[in-house]
C-alpha cells in the first residue's frame, strides 16, 4: 500500500501500532488455491491471521499463535475451510480427502497449508468450484488461484463478484490461444515494422545482382538455384540469430537499454547497405546477417515484453511471436524475391535502382540513428 | 521468530535464468523445447511443513482486533468503526484494515448513508485509488450536506485528492471554499500547497512559516492543525530545495511516529543525500510498509549492506503475489523497485507511467522523470516536461529538469 498524506480534523488519539518483529510485510488478504492433476487435488494455503477471524486458533488470547495451539486448532480450522469449498461437476458435488496438513510461509506470513484429493461422484475430475471463505470478514479478500493441468498453466482471482471458477478452462485463452495470438502479433510486428523490413531488403539484394562468374559459367537453373541457396543460408542465419537473443531478452536473461539497441538496429541497416557497394564487412553476407541479427532480437523483445505482461506462458507466447515473425518474413520473401530477381536481368536495376534504393537505405538508416540515440 | 528451512519459491511472472540450459541449444531447437518447458517456477507454492515445533512462534496478531460488524450497529458506531479501521490502515499500512472497512461500509446501502458515512466511504475509496467515485461522495457531501464539519471535512478532503492528482485549478477553488468557511493553518497550508506546486515554492514557503508564527504567537494552534502544517512546510522546502524541510518532518516524526507519509519523505529525503545510516534508522521496524521498506532497501544497496539481499528477496516475493492478486495499490512502490533494486527499467517505466495516470505528487513525477531516462523514452519524458511547464511546476527533486 502506498503511503498517501490524508488529514481528520476532528482529534484523535490513535494507539500506536509499532512493528513489534514484523518481519513480514503487510499484504492484503489472499488464499492461495493450487489445482492440479487434473484437476484432482487441491492445495490451499490460508494465512494464519485470516483464520483468527474465523476460528479459535489464539485459544490463550495472548494474540501470539503457538505450534501447539495451531495443532489444537486443526479439526476447526480444516473443517472451516473445507465448508467454503464446493467441487462440483455433472454428477454432484465432489468430496475432499485430505492427504497433507502444515505451514507455508508467504510474504506476509505463516499461513496453514493443505493437500486434498479431490472426490467426484463418477470419479472425473470437477468442472467447476465455488469459493466462499472470508468475503463476509474481509470485502477485498481474494482467493489466488493456479490450475495446472491439461497442459496448461493459468492464474486466475477469485472474489466476492466471482465466487466460482469453470475449471473446464473455457474462460482464458489456453496455450494455443496465447500461441496463436503471438504469431498473429509476430506477423503484424515484422510487417509493420519498417526498419526490419529495411534490413532484410538489403540482405536480399546482393543475391539478386548477376555476377560475371555465375552469368558466365552456367545456366539459368543453376544460376537461381545458387541465389535461391545463398538466400536461404542468409535468412537462417538471421532467423538463429535474432531466435536467440529473442529469448535472452524475453527471458530476461540479457537486458539491454532498449534506446541503444534501436539505434544499433538502425546502424546496421545503413551498414548492411553500405556493405553491398563497398563490401567493408566482408562478402559473407550470411555472418552479417547473423550478427545484426542478434540485435534485431532484442528489438523483436522489446515489442514481446510489452505485450505479454500478466500472460501466463512466457514459452509459448515467445514462441508463437517468434514463429510470426518468420512466416512474416517468409511471405514477404516469397513476394519480393522473385520481382527483384526478375529485375535483376535487367541492367538498369543494377546500374541505376540499385544505387538508388541504397543510397535511399543509408539516408534513412542515418536519419534514424540521428533520431533513436540516446542523447539528450 | 520464524525458524524453519525455508524452500526456494517460485516466482510468479518472470521466468529466471538459471531454469533454462540453454546455449547449447540453438534457433528452432530451442523453441521446440522453449515451448514444451513446463512452468514449474511460475507460483509455485512452497513445501508444506508439517515437523513445527509446539512451542514455535508461528504468527503474531495485531493487537487491535478488527471487531465483526454487529447486525445492528447504529450510524453513529458504524462511522466510529470504519473511522478506526481507515485510521488502522493509515498508521499501520497494513491493507487488510482497507478490507474490513470496506466490509462494513458495504452493509450500508446508498440511501441509509449518513454524510459521515460518505465522507467516510470517500476517505476509503481513495485509499484503494477509486479517485473518481471518492470525488463524486465529497461532491456530494459539499453541495447537499446540512453538517457543517462534514461539509468542511469533505472540502478538505477533495482540495487534497486533486492535489495528489495534479488537477491544481480544482484544488485552489477547494482552498478559498476552505479559507472563508474554516480559515486558518488548514486552509492556509492548502493554499500554499497549490502555490508551490504550480508557481513558486520559495515564496509559498516563506508564507505559510510565518503564518505559522504568527499563529503560534496569537494563540496555541491545535496540534493537529500544527503538525499538518509543519508537515506541508516540509514538502514545499523539499519542493524548493531548502535543507529546513528536515526540521519540519522531524518534528511530525517526533510528535507522531506513526505518520507513515512524513517518515517516508524524510527518509527519501536523506537517501536522496546518500545519509544511508539515517535511512535505516527512520525505516527499521517499518519494513512491513511498501513505501519505507522499498526505501530502506535502495539504502542498504547502496550502501552494501549484509541485510540487503534478503530484504530484496522479501520485497520481490510481496510484489509477485501482489501483482498475481492483480490490483497494484502500490504501482508506485514496485515501480521504484524495480528502478533502484532490479534495474528493470522498461518495467519500472510502464508502472511509473501507470502510476502517474492517476496520482502526481512530486515523487510520483519525480520517478517517472527518472524512469524515462532511464529507459531513454524521450516520449514520455517529454509528455511530463511539458505538464509541468503548463502547471508552472518546477522541483529541487526532478532530474536534470530545467524549465
Amino acid at each position: 500500500m502506498t503511503v498517501t498524506r490524508k488529514i481528520w480534523l476532528a482529534l484523535l488519539t490513535v494507539g500506536l501500532l509499532t512493528a513489534s518483529g514484523m518481519a513480514a510485510g503487510h499484504k492484503a488478504s489472499d488464499s492461495f488455491l493450487y489445482l492440479d492433476s487434473g484437476p484432482t487435488e487441491l492445495r490451499i494455503d490460508v494465512a494464519l491471521r485470516d483464520l483468527s477471524l474465523l476460528t479459535n486458533i489464539d485459544s490463550n488470547g495472548n494474540r501470539q499463535i503457538s505450534g501447539q495451539e495451531l495443532r489444537q486448532a486443526r479439526p476447526e480450522i480444516t473443517r472451516t475451510v473445507e465448508s467454503a469449498l464446493t467441487f462440483s461437476n455433472g454428477s454432484g458435488n465432489c468430496d475432499l480427502a485430505g492427504r497433507k496438513w502444515g505451514i507455508s510461509e508467504h510474504s506476509d506470513g505463516v499461513y496453514s497449508a493443505a493437500r486434498y484429493a479431490i472426490h467426484c461422484p463418477d470419479g472425473e475430475p470437477p468442472r467447476a468450484l465455488q469459493y466462499n471463505l472470508l468475503f463476509e470478514q474481509d470485502a477485498l479478500h481474494r482467493g489466488l488461484v493456479s490450475l495446472d493441468y491439461d497442459g496448461q498453466k493459468r492464474l486466475t482471482v477469485l472474489g466476492p463478484d466471482s465466487r466460482t471458477l469453470d475449471l473446464a478452462g473455457i474462460d482464458t485463452p489456453g496455450y494455443f490461444g496465447v500461441f496463436t495470438t503471438f504469431v498473429y502479433e509476430g506477423v503484424i510486428h515484422l510487417l509493420i515494422g519498417l526498419d526490419h523490413i529495411l534490413f532484410l531488403l538489403v540482405l536480399v539484394i546482393p543475391a539478386t545482382l548477376s555476377t560475371a562468374k555465375t552469368q558466365a559459367s552456367s545456366g539459368q537453373s543453376r544460376a537461381l538455384r545458387g541465389r535461391l541457396l545463398e538466400l536461404a543460408g542468409i535468412i537462417t542465419a538471421f532467423t538463429v540469430a535474432h531466435s536467440i537473443t529473442l529469448a535472452l531478452a524475453a527471458l530476461d536473461i540479457v537486458s539491454l537499454p532498449i534506446a541503444w539497441v534501436e539505434t544499433v538496429i538502425a546502424l546496421s541497416i545503413g551498414l548492411a547497405a553500405l556493405n553491398v557497394a563497398w563490401p567493408i564487412l566482408g562478402r559473407k553476407t550470411w555472418k552479417l546477417a547473423f550478427g545484426f541479427g542478434l540485435v534485431h532480437g532484442f528489438g523483436f523483445a522489446s515489442v514481446l515484453g510489452d505485450l505479454t505482461s500478466g500472460v501466463s506462458g512466457l514459452a509459448v507466447a515467445l514462441a508463437g511471436f517468434n514463429l510470426g515473425v518468420e512466416l512474416g518474413q517468409l511471405a514477404l520473401l516469397v513476394v519480393g524475391f522473385p520481382v527483384l530477381y526478375y529485375l535483376g536481368k535487367n541492367r538498369m536495376y543494377q546500374k541505376g535502382a540499385v544505387p538508388v534504393m541504397l543510397a535511399g537505405i543509408g539516408a534513412i538508416s542515418l536519419f534514424w540513428v540521428v533520431q533513436r540515440a540516446p542523447l539528450f | 521468530m520464524i525458524c524453519f528451512n525455508k524452500t526456494p519459491r517460485g516466482r510468479i511472472f518472470r521466468i529466471s535464468g538459471p531454469a533454462f540450459r540453454f546455449p547449447a541449444l540453438r534457433g528452432r531447437v530451442f523453441w521446440l523445447i522453449a515451448a514444451l518447458v513446463p512452468f514449474q517456477l511460475q507460483a509455485a507454492p512452497g513445501a508444506i511443513i508439517t515437523d513445527f515445533g509446539d512451542d514455535q512462534m508461528l504468527a503474531e496478531l495485531p493487537r487491535s482486533v478488527p471487531e465483526i460488524p454487529r447486525d445492528h450497529e447504529s450510524a453513529e458506531e458504524a462511522e466510529n468503526h470504519l473511522q478506526r479501521l481507515i485510521i488502522l490502515a493509515r498508521t499501520s499500512g497494513d491493507p487488510r484494515y482497507l478490507g474490513y472497512a470496506q466490509t462494513l461500509i458495504n452493509n450500508w446501502s446508498e440511501e441509509n448513508l449518513t454524510d459521515r458515512l460518505r465522507v467516510l466511504r470517500a476517505t476509503l475509496r481513495q485509499s484503494l485509488q477509486q479517485f473518481d467515485s471518492a470525488r463524486s461522495d465529497l461532491e456530494r457531501v459539499i453541495s447537499s450536506s446540512s453538517d457543517r464539519q462534514q461539509r468542511i471535512q469533505a472540502r478538505l478532503t477533495l482540495a487534497n485528492l486533486e492535489l495528489v492528482q495534479g488537477r491544481y485549478k480544482e484544488a485552489e477553488q477547494h482552498c478559498q471554499a476552505l479559507q472563508s468557511t474554516y480559515p486558518g493553518l488548514i486552509a492556509q497550508s492548502c493554499l500554499a500547497s497549490v502555490q508551490a506546486r504550480t508557481a513558486a515554492p520559495e515564496t509559498a514557503y516563506r508564507n505559510l512559516a510565518s503564518q505559522l508564527a504568527e499563529s503560534i504567537n496569537r494563540q496555541p494552534a491545535d496540534s493537529t492543525s500544527r503538525l499538518w502544517t509543519e508537515g506541508t512546510l516540509g514538502d514545499i522546502a523539499a519542493q524548493a530545495g531548502l535543507p529546513e524541510a528536515t526540521v519540519h518532518w522531524q518534528r511530525v516524526v517526533k510528535a507522531t511516529p506513526d505518520d507513515l507519509y512524513v517518515r517516508a519523505q524524510l527518509a527519501d529525503w536523506h537517501l536522496v543525500r546518500g545519509h544511508f545510516e539515517r535511512v535505516l534508522t527512520l525505516t527499521r521496524g517499518f519494513e512491513a510498509v511498501d513505501t519505507l521498506a522499498v526505501i530502506r532497501a535502495i539504502a542498504m544497496k547502496r550502501m552494501d549492506h549484509p541485510g540487503s539481499h534478503e530484504l530484496n528477496n522479501r520485497l520481490q516475493q510481496r510484489f509477485e503475489e501482489a501483482s498475481w492478486r492483480g490490483a497494484l495499490l502500490h504501482a508506485r512502490d514496485v515501480a521504484r523497485f524495480e528502478l533502484d533494486i532490479e534495474n528493470q527499467t522498461q518495467k519500472a517505466l510502464r508502472l511509473a507511467t501507470e502510476n502517474w495516470e492517476s496520482q502526481r505528487e512530486p515523487l510520483d513525477t519525480r520517478l517517472l522523470l527518472r524512469s524515462a531516462l532511464a529507459a531513454d523514452d524521450k516520449v514520455q519524458y517529454q509528455r511530463v516536461r511539458d505538464w509541468l511547464k503548463e502547471q508552472g511546476q518546477s522541483d529541487a527533486r526532478y532530474p536534470e529538469f530545467k524549465q
